[in-house]
């Protein structure tokens, strides 16, 4: 029993990082009907900048670690964000009326591109986070749980939230529904749907830039071609949750964190990846549209 | 007659071109430059053009200069088949190369057709020599002989369960096999027998696993990038059992991605590694590395690459000739105890390198790795 919900935690951490950067795919293709490739590089991205400030503006020594840390996040979403709105205007608006094969080409294309451009700038070998976080355990239930691994997925869950708000709540995350169900009719409602589109990209690799920094503080390892790992499960998790649905994306997330995990756990660990994805067959088999449905369109 | 003058002018140019060719002798280094291991990769590449420079101060091969044709495997078989195809268009006489046993394997028929010797400098696993191919060499040791030396190491630490983790690869796989053979008859009982996948990061799940199996020791017999991580996460569950590694955890990023407090203790095997390299020609070696390139070689793998560009440098001169078949004649039956920088060469029908080359290490308090008696 302790293993089981050891492997419970452990895939609930896991599981948080792909709920993050699986938004980001998910909102991209709600509005614009494209999936993302670079998304995963900008995961990456955001991972990179994370170490290159952390090392070079030592914020965790002049601030203290959670207001450092803070900071840090703040300028690598921001950063990550930019590249977001750089790479739609650049790969993506222009092939708006083009045939979606073109988009996806360029998006292809944008992630060979951030990846080369990663590898070239710091290099093909693996890089290091400095070791900034406690490495302490708690007891929790009476298990022996590492603090970080419950900040990571308190993190993760607490920034899903502010962005489930803000979606529901908020004016703009309305816009934002609005032009995922109706670009057209959207338009004609008088939201301006290039501002959308443009706020979609620089908050879906916000979060996924955040996801980079998460990975890299808590596991502490680089390197250029992790994007793509993690870019195919979080792509997975979305459409797992129903492409498109942002609440879908979450629950994908953490329920393909924890079969991950368990089916390490109880089956066996080199076929780990083949049962995560055997499990996603028979889902998409029983409901092709993901378990909460592709983009619930809603009366609003 | 357009046509005809376009001909004419590529028929000179490629005779001149073959000409400029015909006044070098190349040789092939086929390394992980981009991937997983790429610090391996471009150190291999360090060493092989250093080689190549003094061999071409003391007058090249033959009378013609030495050049060095490099091409990127990264890592994996597939970008290495394609790598491996280039080079036998480029007209080289041999191949220095590779790391990973699943790379070399890739390229081993493309060289093997094309009649082009291949020196491996760091691919262990013992099936490469059993397949009767001619051409095909190394200068590292194999996966039997470490297999022995690493069942003698759990021996030692009296151990009575024993885990051993690979990832699929086929150097790990070969390896963990090789260590469970060595373990038959001995009273140790292997608990857990399984695998990672390589390039993930979190092996939270599988250190959760391991932990509950109640294994004394944990050999794996994986790559240094996932070993850093393990000794890592292992450090951060607070789980104390000792673990061994195979010799493809000998680089010292390994202490890099770990991390000192985790990877102190850690115990591997791996042939000497340069700082150990005891001969006068290998410390004066490590000297002009260090000279060159303004930092001595971390890896020894890179200076078995070196060796391997050495001895088939001898070859050339030994046998007077660049072909294929006089080459291997030469390394098999005229080559004996070649002073290498790594120890004395001699290749036997196989192509595998003769002798016992494989030590223990620990990593120290400060992160460097020193031999164990």
């Amino acid at each position: 029993m302790e293993q089981f919900f050891q492997q419970l935690t452990n895939g609930l951490a896991v599981g948080s990082i792909y709920a993050l950067i699986a938004l980001g795919y998910t909102m991209v293709y709600g509005v614009l009907k494209l999936i993302n490739f670079a998304h995963g590089d900008l995961f990456t991205l955001g991972a990179y900048l994370g170490m290159t400030l952390l090392t070079s503006l030592l914020l965790q020594d002049r601030l203290g670690t959670a207001a450092g840390l803070l900071l840090l996040a703040v300028m690598v979403m921001g950063l990550v964000a930019v590249t977001g709105a750089v790479l739609e205007r650049a790969a993506y608006r222009p092939l708006r009326e083009s045939p979606r094969l073109s988009a996806v080409v360029s998006a292809l294309g944008a992630s060979i591109f951030l990846q080369n451009a990663l590898m070239l700038v710091y290099g093909a070998r693996y890089q290091v986070y400095p070791d900034i976080l406690p490495q302490n355990a708690v007891s929790l239930l009476g298990l022996t749980v590492p603090v970080v691994r419950i900040a990571v997925v308190l993190v993760s869950v607490g920034m899903m939230a502010v962005l489930y708000l803000f979606v529901q709540k908020t004016k703009v995350g309305t816009a934002i529904r609005a032009a995922a169900i109706d670009q057209g009719a959207a338009r004609l409602m008088g939201i301006d749907v290039n501002r959308v589109i443009r706020l979609v990209f620089m908050i879906g690799p916000a979060l996924g830039g955040a996801a980079g920094l998460l990975v890299g503080l808590y596991y502490g390892q680089v390197n250029f071609t992790m994007g793509w790992t993690y870019g195919m499960k979080a792509f997975t998790a979305a459409i797992l949750g129903g492409i498109g649905n942002i609440p879908g994306a979450m629950v994908g997330g953490l329920l393909l964190g924890v079969i991950e995990a368990l089916g390490a756990a109880y089956l066996s660990i080199a076929w780990k990846d083949a049962i995560a994805f055997f499990v996603l067959i028979l889902i998409l088999i029983v409901r092709p549209s993901g378990l909460l449905g592709e983009r619930v369109a809603e009366k609003v | 007659m357009k046509t005809a003058t376009r001909l004419s002018l590529v028929l000179i140019l490629a005779a001149i071109g073959s000409a400029r060719a015909a006044d070098t002798i190349k040789i092939g280094l086929l390394a992980p430059l981009t991937g997983s291991w790429a610090s391996e990769g471009q150190e291999m590449k360090r060493n092989v053009e250093l080689l190549a420079a003094e061999q071409n101060a003391k007058g090249g091969l033959l009378g013609k200069q030495v050049e060095v044709v490099v091409e990127d495997d990264g890592g994996d078989p597939r970008t290495a088949s394609l790598a491996a195809q280039r080079l036998t268009t480029r007209g080289v006489v041999a191949v220095i190369g590779t790391y990973g046993s699943a790379v070399t394997e890739a390229t081993q028929n493309i060289f093997d057709e094309a009649k082009i010797i291949q020196v491996a400098n760091g691919s262990t696993a013992v099936r490469l020599t059993e397949k009767g191919l001619k051409y095909f060499f190394r200068t590292c040791p194999r996966d039997d002989e470490q297999g022995r030396v690493g069942a003698a190491v759990l021996a030692k630490t009296h151990a009575k369960k024993v885990a051993i983790l690979h990832d699929n690869s086929a150097y790990a796989k070969g390896l963990a096999d090789e260590i469970k053979e060595g373990l038959k008859g001995k009273p140790v009982e292997v608990v857990f027998f399984d695998a990672l996948t390589p390039k993930e990061q979190d092996y939270s799940a599988i250190l959760t696993k391991l932990k509950a199996a109640g294994p004394d020791v944990v050999f794996f017999t994986g790559y240094y990038p996932e070993a850093g991580l393990l000794l890592k996460q292992k450090r951060q569950m607070g789980w104390k059992v000792p673990f061994i590694g195979g010799d493809a955890i000998n680089n010292p990023d390994l202490v890099k991605i770990a991390g000192v407090e985790a990877a102190e203790g850690f115990e591997f095997l791996s042939p000497p590694v340069p700082k150990d390299l005891d001969t006068a020609e290998a410390k004066a070696y490590v000297a002009a590395y260090q000279k060159k390139y303004g930092e001595a070689p971390s890896s020894i793998y890179g200076v078995l690459a070196g060796d391997g560009f050495r001895v088939v440098a001898k070859a050339i001169e030994g046998a007077k000739a660049t072909g294929a078949d006089q080459l291997r004649e030469y390394l098999v039956n005229g080559l004996k105890n070649f002073p290498g920088y790594t120890g004395k060469i001699s290749f036997n029908a196989k192509g595998d390198r003769v002798g016992e080359l494989y030590r223990v290490y620990k990593v120290d308090k400060t992160g460097g790795f020193a031999l164990q008696p």
